[in-house]
């Protein structure tokens, strides 16, 4: 598994023989297809940020269904950030990782 | 490292990111459109109603064409909100003018997203958009048609029922050789 990108608590994985993203969350390792990945992506753009702050998000938790509903997951506003950076600098990566095969 | 996204995705996911956006402005055109319609129903402007319903169709199919695109390329499209659609309008030719902005910020849009794929080389949504570029020219095309049919004719007493008899001209396919 080659490291992707590590943000404070999260590490993200490509396996290249099973053809799937990992990510270490710390207490648990999750398997994403690409779709997958891109539905959580998705997911974590959607974060309104502002709310945590605003005091629109009280408790300042994002709750997360992965997978097809095979996970769930509770964020606090620190995870949330990690999540953002841990997401926007793995597809940086890939994006790079693209641009170098094509150029092979 | 194997190039993963690229057996999965064969358009560039800033891209992708670029259509799900425009999938919600075509969603929304489709609305705003309908809107149009319920207005001009109301007011008795029936060609009006019925070009506008017809009008939110096609937006549909443009939303559509751009979501199957999207997941066809292995992407993943994203059935869209709409919110904000504006029911009030104070004449016919107020609605047919908002129509015209719509559509050239539209057709801005999708300028945007080609301009994108020439900076990431990706060329098949390039190609693809190609289509709704000259749809763009075309639909801008129409809405000046009508625009011009209220510099032409008055819109006192009868004038405007006269007007909106006139209304099914605009369409290209119903415009003389
Ligand atoms: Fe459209
Ligand atoms: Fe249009």
């Amino acid at each position: 598994m080659k490291v992707l990108h590590q943000a404070q608590h999260f590490t993200a994985y490509q396996c290249d023989h099973s053809r799937a993203f990992v990510i270490d969350f710390g207490h648990k390792q999750v398997t994403f297809t690409f779709c997958q990945f891109l539905a959580f992506r998705h997911q974590v753009k959607n974060i309104d940020l502002s709310k945590h702050f605003s005091g629109e998000n009280k408790h300042g938790f994002e709750i997360m269904v992965l997978c097809n509903r095979k996970h769930i997951f509770i964020f606090n506003t620190h995870e949330c950030i990690a999540l953002k950076d841990l997401l926007k600098g793995s597809f940086t990566m890939l994006e790079l990782n693209s641009v170098l095969a094509a150029s092979l | 490292m194997k190039d993963l996204v690229r057996q999965k995705l064969s358009i560039h996911v800033e891209v992708m990111d670029m259509l799900n956006k425009q999938i919600e402005k075509e969603a929304h055109s489709s609305s705003a459109y309908l809107a149009m319609a319920s207005w001009c129903d109301h007011n008795a402007l029936s060609y009006s109603a019925q070009f506008f319903y017809d009008q939110s169709l096609e937006e549909r199919g443009h939303m559509m064409k751009i979501f199957r695109f999207v997941n066809d390329n292995g992407g993943t499209a994203y059935s869209p909100e709409v919110k904000n659609v504006i029911h009030d309008f104070k004449s016919l030719e107020e609605i047919y003018e908002t129509a015209l902005d719509q559509e050239i910020s539209i057709t801005q849009s999708i300028h945007n997203i080609v301009q994108k794929c020439r900076k990431l080389n990706d060329f098949t949504t390039e190609n693809f958009l190609q289509w709704f570029v000259k749809e763009q020219m075309e639909e801008e095309q129409m809405m000046r048609r009508a625009l011009e049919l209220f510099d032409l004719m008055g819109t006192d007493g009868l004038g405007l029922k006269l007007l909106d008899e006139r209304i099914p001209q605009i369409r290209e396919s119903n415009l003389p050789d």
